[in-house]
C-alpha cells in the first residue's frame, strides 16, 4: 500500500510533547494531592495531573469566582495549601489535562496519553498512581430525564465553581441516599441557595449514631456542624421517603415522593406530589472511577458498600500490576480521609518501588485502617441501593445516548444476554459518547432484577480512548513511537 | 417463543461448538433442516470477532473462486431481511473500492472486468462520478470501483436474531457454557464434556469456535490449521446522517488482507467507523484471550486514511477502539466440512469476512450433515463448497 499522508487541517504533522517523570499521578483530589507530596518527598520527580481547571478534586473542588463564598472553606485552602507545598517541591502540575490512554511496556515504564486544552502530550513515568476519584451513580426513575432533574454531585458542583446555577425558578428538591446528602445541603446553606425539601431514603436511629460515634468520636464534630447546617438550610426533611416520579411536560414541574414501607418499597397509597418545584438534585450514591486501572488491566473487586466495582491495592497500595498504584475512590468510597491517608501511602510505596529511601509510615497505614473503617460503618447505616427503587414503566429510558429504553433491556436479557456486554451488545445502551458512564448504574439494576448478580454481570474494561477525544489528538499522541512495547 | 432450558440435555442430533454468527447460522439451518441442534456457547451470543464485525455483505473483490457461493451468500442475507421484517439494519448502501495510485487503479480495473463478466453489477468511477455518489470523499482519489449491491447489516441485532430465529426453529442454545473437550470412542468423535462436567452424547459435533477451535480439537488428536490474526476498528462520535453514506474501502491488491486494507463506514446510529491496516499484527495464540489495545500504528494509518478521504473528518472525536480476533487458515478460505474422526466437523476460518459467508456455509453445512439436498445448497453450489472448503485440503498438504 502506497505511503498514506497526512492532510490534516487542525494539527499538520503534530507530535505530542513528551515529559518525563518517575511517578505520574492522575488525579488531584485529595489522594493525588497527598501521593503527590509524599513521592515528591523522597526526591522522585512527579507529575500531577488532573482535568479539572485547579487541583482539588470533588472534594476540595476551587470556585472559579473570587467573591466565592468558598474561597476560603477548610477544604478548599487544604487543596490550595498542599498545591503550593507540591510546586515548591518542583512537582510539575498539569491542569486541564485528561489522560485518555495508558500502557505499560515491556521494560517495566508506562507511557500515558494526555489531552491538553488541544495539544496532545505524551508522559513517560516509571510508575503510575490512579487517584481518579469517583463519579455519581445515577440510577434512573420515571421521569428523570426531564429538564431541571440533576446529580446531586453535579447541583453540589454548580454551587462550589460558580460556573452555573441551578433552575431559575421554583423550589428546589434535594433527594436520594446517603450522608452525602448532607454535604450537598451545607454547600446550599454555605452557597445562600434555597433548599426547600430534603427527601431521604433513609434516617439512621440514635442508638445507631451513637454506635458509630462512639467507635469515631473524632468525627462527631464535622457530623455535627453537618446537622446544624441542614436545620439552618430550612429544608423540610422527608426521612423514610423517596422520589417516585419527576412530573412536568418539557421541564419539572412537580416531585412525586413516598415513604418506604417495611419491605423497602414506596407505599404509593401514601405517594404525594409538591408542586412548584424547579431543581430537584438527586443522588444514590457514587462509584469509583476505575477507567484507567481497568485498561491497564489491574485486578477489579465488587463492593456495593465501596460503590461497585473498585481497583484491589494491597496494604501498600500497590495493584495487582506491577508499578501500578492506586489511591482514595478508585479502590472503593470513603471520602477525603482515606483518600490523603491512601495517596500518602500509595506515594511512598511508588517512590520506593523506584528505589527512592522512603519508609513506610506505619502511622497512615493504621490511621487508614480506621477511616476506612468509619467509612464502612457509614454505609452500612445508608445501604446504596442496588436494585431499581421500583418498578420502572416499560418505556422509561434508560441509555440517553442511544435512545435504549427499560423493555428493550429487559427483552435482550430474555433472549440471552446475560452479561452487561451482552445487552450493550444486543441494546447499544452504553454505546453512546458517554459509553456507559450515565447508563451502567440503571443497565446492571435491570440485569439484577433479572437474577444476574452485578459481580456475573461484569464491568466494561476500557480502551483507547478512556474519553472521548479528538482524532487530531490521539494521532499526535500515538505517533509519538512511545507506544511501541 | 419456547421456554428456556437452564441445562443443555445429556443428548442431542447434532452439537455445535461457538454461538459466533457461523455457530448461530449453523443452528438456524440445522434446526430448519429438521434436526434441533444444540447450540453451546461459552460467554454471550455473538460476543467474540462477531461483535467486533463491520459486517459488509458483498461479493466485491473476494476473487472469482467463490464468485458463485459468495453470491449465494448475499442473496441469503437480503432475503433473511425481507423474510422477518429487516429487524438487523441490512442496508443495501453499495461500496467504493477508492484507488489512490496507478497499481491501485490496475488492481480495480482488474476486479471490475471479472467480476462484471460474470454478470455482477459493478463497474469504474472517474473521480466526478464518485463526487456524486460519495460527496464528502474528496481526497485524491483517481476514481474508484462502485458495487451497487454490496450491503451492510447490524452485527449485534443480526447475531441476536439469529438466534430468536433458531429457538423458534428448534435449536436449544445455551450461553456462557463453555466446552471443554470433545469426547471419542473407538477413534470416533461421540460428543462433548462441558467445562462444568457434563457430558453430552452426539451424534455429530461441529467446531464453530473461530480461533479457539484448534484448542477445542487438539486434545482429541485433530489439528486444526487455524492462527489467530488480530483485527480492530474504531469509531467516532455520531455525524449528521449521510455523512458516509457507502461503505469505503480500498481497493484491494491481489495479496488479499494482508496486502493491508481500509473499511470506513457510517453506522445507522451515525458513528463512523474506520480502520486502516497497512501490516496485519500477527499475534501468537496467547492474544486472542487477552482484550488488547490497538496498535499505535494502527491508529495512525486509521486516521490518517480517513483524513486524506475525507478532509471534513479532521476534527472528528474518537469515541471508542476495540480488538478481536479472526481465525486465519493457510490458504484464506473456510475450513467447512467434515474433519477426520467420524462425527467431527469444522465451521472456521473466517479470514476476516466470515459475516458475510455465514448464512450460506450454514445452509451448505445442514445440507451436508442432514443429507437433505432442499436443506442444503444448490447441487452446483454444493459442488464449489466441497472443493473449495474441504478441510481435508490441508491434511493432504500436511502427510
Ligand atoms: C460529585 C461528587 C461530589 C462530592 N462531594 C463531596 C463533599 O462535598 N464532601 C466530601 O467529603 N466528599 C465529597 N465527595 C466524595 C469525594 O470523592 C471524596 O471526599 C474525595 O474527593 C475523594 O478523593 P479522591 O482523591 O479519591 O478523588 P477526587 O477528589 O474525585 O479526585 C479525583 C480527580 O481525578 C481526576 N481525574 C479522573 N480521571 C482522570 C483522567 N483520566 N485524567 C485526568 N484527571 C482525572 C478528576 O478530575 C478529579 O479531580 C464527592 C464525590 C463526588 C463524585
Ligand atoms: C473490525 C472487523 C471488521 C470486520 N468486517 C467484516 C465485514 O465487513 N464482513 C464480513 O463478512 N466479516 C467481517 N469481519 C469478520 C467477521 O466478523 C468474522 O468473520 C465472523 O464474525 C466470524 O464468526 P465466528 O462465529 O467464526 O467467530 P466468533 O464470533 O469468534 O465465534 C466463536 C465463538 O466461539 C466461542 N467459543 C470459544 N471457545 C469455546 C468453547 N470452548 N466452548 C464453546 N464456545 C466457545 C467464542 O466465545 C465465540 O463466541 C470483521 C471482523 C472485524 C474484527
Amino acid at each position: 500500500m502506497s505511503e498514506p499522508q497526512t492532510h490534516f487541517r487542525t494539527d499538520e504533522g503534530a507530535v505530542a510533547q513528551i515529559l518525563d517523570c518517575d511517578i505520574a499521578i492522575v488525579g488531584a483530589g485529595p489522594a493525588g494531592l497527598a501521593a503527590g507530596e509524599a513521592a515528591a518527598g523522597t526526591g522522585a520527580r512527579v507529575i500531577l495531573l488532573d482535568t479539572f481547571a485547579a487541583p482539588g478534586g470533588q472534594y476540595s473542588m476551587q470556585p472559579t469566582q473570587g467573591d466565592s463564598p468558598f474561597t476560603d472553606t477548610p477544604a478548599v485552602r487544604l487543596a490550595r495549601e498542599a498545591t503550593a507545598r507540591l510546586a515548591a517541591r518542583g512537582v510539575q502540575i498539569l491542569t486541564r489535562a485528561e489522560v485518555f490512554h495508558a500502557a505499560k511496556r515491556q521494560d517495566g515504564s508506562f507511557r500515558l496519553a494526555v489531552s491538553q486544552q488541544g495539544a496532545a502530550r505524551v508522559i513517560r513515568a516509571g510508575a503510575v498512581i490512579a487517584a481518579t476519584g469517583a463519579m455519581e451513580r445515577p440510577l434512573p426513575f420515571p421521569g428523570w430525564t426531564l429538564p431541571g432533574v440533576i446529580g446531586a454531585g453535579a447541583a453540589q458542583r454548580l454551587l462550589k465553581t460558580g460556573t452555573g446555577s441551578l433552575g431559575p425558578q421554583g423550589k428546589t428538591v434535594l433527594a436520594g441516599s446517603g450522608p452525602f446528602l448532607f454535604a450537598v445541603a451545607q454547600t446550599f446553606a454555605k452557597a445562600g441557595a434555597p433548599l426547600d425539601h430534603l427527601v431521604e431514603m433513609r434516617r439512621p436511629g440514635v442508638r445507631e449514631a451513637l454506635g458509630l460515634f462512639l467507635a469515631h468520636p473524632s468525627r462527631l464534630p464535622e457530623a455535627l456542624r453537618l446537622m446544624a447546617d441542614l436545620k439552618a438550610s430550612r429544608a423540610r426533611r422527608h426521612s423514610g421517603h423517596m422520589v417516585t416520579r419527576a412530573l412536568g411536560t418539557t421541564c419539572l414541574e412537580a416531585v412525586e415522593i413516598a415513604p418506604l414501607g417495611p419491605d423497602g418499597q414506596p407505599g404509593m397509597a401514601a405517594a404525594r406530589v409538591l408542586d412548584g418545584v424547579g431543581t430537584l438534585a438527586i443522588g444514590y450514591g457514587f462509584q469509583p472511577v476505575v477507567d484507567l486501572t481497568t485498561q491497564l488491566g489491574a485486578d477489579h473487586g465488587h463492593d456495593p458498600a465501596l460503590g461497585g466495582f473498585y481497583c484491589q491495592t494491597g496494604a501498600d497500595g500497590g495493584t495487582s500490576l506491577a508499578g501500578l498504584y492506586a489511591a482514595g475512590e478508585t479502590c472503593g468510597l470513603g471520602g477525603a480521609n482515606p483518600a490523603r491517608l491512601s495517596g500518602r501511602i500509595a506515594g511512598l510505596s511508588a517512590a520506593r518501588g523506584l528505589g527512592f529511601a522512603a519508609a513506610p509510615d506505619e502511622t497512615a497505614i493504621k490511621a487508614l485502617r480506621r477511616a476506612r473503617d468509619f467509612a464502612a460503618r457509614l454505609a452500612a447505616l445508608w445501604p446504596a441501593p442496588q436494585r431499581l427503587p421500583l418498578s420502572l414503566p416499560p418505556d422509561e429510558l434508560i441509555c440517553r445516548c442511544e435512545d435504549v429504553r427499560v423493555t428493550d433491556i429487559r427483552a435482550a436479557i430474555q433472549d440471552g444476554a446475560r452479561e452487561a456486554m451482552a445487552v450493550k451488545l444486543w441494546t447499544r445502551a452504553g454505546m453512546g459518547p458517554c459509553q456507559g458512564r450515565i447508563c451502567g448504574a440503571g443497565l446492571s439494576a435491570v440485569l439484577e432484577e433479572a437474577g444476574v448478580t452485578a459481580i456475573a454481570a461484569g464491568y466494561n474494561r476500557a480502551h483507547l480512548p478512556l474519553r472521548p477525544t479528538p482524532i487530531g489528538i490521539v494521532r499526535a499522541a500515538m505517533a509519538s513511537g512511545e507506544w511501541d512495547i | 417463543m419456547q421456554r428456556q432450558q437452564v441445562q443443555p440435555p445429556g443428548e442431542a442430533g447434532v452439537i455445535i461448538l461457538g454461538g459466533g454468527v457461523i455457530g448461530l447460522s449453523l443452528a438456524l439451518a440445522l434446526a430448519e433442516a429438521g434436526l434441533r441442534p444444540l447450540l453451546i456457547e461459552a460467554r454471550s451470543f455473538g460476543g467474540a470477532v462477531t461483535a467486533g464485525s463491520l459486517a459488509g455483505i458483498g461479493v466485491h473483490m473476494h476473487g472469482m473462486a467463490e464468485f458463485h457461493l459468495m453470491t449465494e451468500a448475499c442473496r441469503l442475507w437480503r432475503d433473511l431481511a425481507a423474510k422477518v421484517g429487516n429487524p438487523f439494519e441490512y442496508n443495501p448502501q453499495g461500496q467504493i473500492g477508492f484507488i489512490l495510485d496507478q497499481e491501485g487503479m490496475e488492481s480495480g480495473e482488474a476486479w471490475v472486468a471479472e467480476e462484471s463478466a460474470l454478470g455482477a453489477p459493478c463497474r469504474l468511477l472517474t473521480p466526478a462520478q464518485l463526487r456524486e455518489i460519495e460527496p464528502g470523499l474528496t481526497g485524491p482519489v483517481l476514481g474508484a470501483t462502485w458495487a451497487p449491491d454490496s450491503a451492510t447489516v447490524n452485527p449485534f441485532f443480526a447475531a441476536r436474531t439469529l438466534l430468536r430465529l433458531a429457538r423458534e426453529a428448534g435449536a436449544l442454545a445455551f450461553e456462557h457454557c463453555p466446552a471443554a473437550a470433545l469426547l471419542s470412542q473407538g477413534g470416533r468423535i461421540t460428543g462433548v464434556r462441558l467445562a462444568n462436567g457434563q457430558e453430552i452424547r452426539a451424534d455429530h459435533t461441529i467446531l464453530a469456535a473461530g480461533p479457539w477451535s484448534q484448542e477445542i480439537a487438539a486434545p482429541a488428536g485433530v489439528m486444526v490449521p487455524l492462527r489467530p490474526r488480530q483485527a480492530q476498528c474504531l469509531v467516532g462520535l455520531r455525524q449528521p446522517p449521510g455523512t458516509i453514506r457507502h461503505v469505503v474501502s480500498a481497493v484491494e491488491r491481489r495479496g488479499g488482507v494482508d496486502a493491508g486494507y481500509t473499511q470506513i463506514q457510517q453506522s445507522v446510529n451515525g458513528q463512523i467507523l474506520f480502520n486502516t491496516v497497512i501490516t496485519p499484527v500477527d499475534s501468537g495464540a496467547a492474544g486472542r484471550d487477552r482484550i488488547n489495545e490497538v496498535p499505535a500504528s494502527f491508529v495512525t494509518s486509521s486516521i490518517d486514511m480517513l483524513v486524506r478521504l475525507f478532509p471534513a473528518l479532521a476534527d472528528l472525536v474518537l469515541l471508542r477502539s476495540w480488538v478481536r480476533f479472526e481465525a486465519v487458515s493457510p490458504d484464506a478460505r473456510f475450513m467447512a466440512g467434515r474433519l477426520a474422526p467420524e462425527g467431527l466437523w469444522i465451521c472456521a476460518g473466517d479470514n476476516g469476512s466470515g459475516y458475510c459467508r455465514a448464512l450460506m456455509l450454514g445452509r451448505y453445512l445442514a445440507g451436508e450433515i442432514s443429507g437433505n439436498s432442499r436443506a442444503g445448497l444448490a447441487p452446483d453450489l454444493v459442488a464449489q463448497a466441497r472443493a473449495l472448503y474441504a478441510p481435508a485440503r490441508f491434511s493432504q498438504q500436511a502427510a
